[in-house]
């Protein structure tokens, strides 16, 4: 990863951020003052290096801790409502935008909801817990299904 | 990775499946900071496999399973 894909990766990210969505090829080349056919380049290249995940129409899919598209981890903080791509990043969004959080899910055993809000980094509770079936060496293999 | 209510709930929902591996909420809660609270930070730039491995391993979370590739 040069430094050009760097700054484009940085801007993409902001411009997530900003929009509370994910940005288009042509909306991160006019904030960057590049083509939108060099964004895709560039954007390909962060994909291969795991950077950020796009679809198979080179849209941006993550920017972990955020999905592009609706999931079951919905979150609620810095005045928006965000989608996460899994419990980890669904923590991941309150701590990228140093903010209080409040995560909307359900148990996949029982479908029970679970809400849990983020206070000053402290959670409303302790009692979920966290598993992760993929060992982490697998993650990237098919990082949708991690 | 998955958030269930309990310990319970993980093993009723793998039905005899090999487990992966658990991780209480406080430590989730600290993972996520270390993993993701440089992400939108306008000078961001990539860790590097090893200090990605020193975040796992400073939380305990260490071992085969957590090896990353």
């Amino acid at each position: 990863m040069d430094r050009a894909d760097i700054e484009l990766r940085n801007a993409t990210y902001r411009r997530f951020a900003d929009l509370g969505r994910a940005p288009s090829a042509g909306e991160v080349g006019e904030a960057v003052g590049r083509s939108e056919g060099d964004v895709r380049a560039g954007w390909r290249r962060l994909h291969d290096a795991h950077a950020l995940v796009l679809d198979e129409g080179d849209r941006i899919r993550m920017a972990n801790p955020f999905s592009a598209v609706p999931s079951a981890y919905r979150v609620r903080a810095a005045g928006r409502d965000w989608y996460a791509n899994c419990a980890w990043d669904a923590l991941g969004i309150g701590a990228a935008l140093h903010a209080d959080s409040s995560i909307d899910t359900a148990c996949p055993d029982c479908r029970e909801p679970i809400r849990l809000d983020m206070r000053d980094g402290r959670p409303s509770t302790s009692d979920p817990v966290f598993h992760v079936l993929v060992p982490a060496a697998s993650w990237w293999d098919d990082i949708g299904y991690t | 990775m998955l958030l269930f209510r309990s310990e319970g709930h993980v093993s009723a929902w793998l039905a005899g499946r090999p487990p992966g591996a658990t991780v209480p909420l406080p430590r989730l809660v600290e993972l996520a900071d270390a993993w993701y609270g440089d992400r939108l930070d306008p000078g961001w730039t990539p860790r590097t496999r090893a200090e990605s491995q020193a975040i796992l391993e400073r939380l305990g979370l260490s071992g085969p399973f957590w090896e990353l590739g």
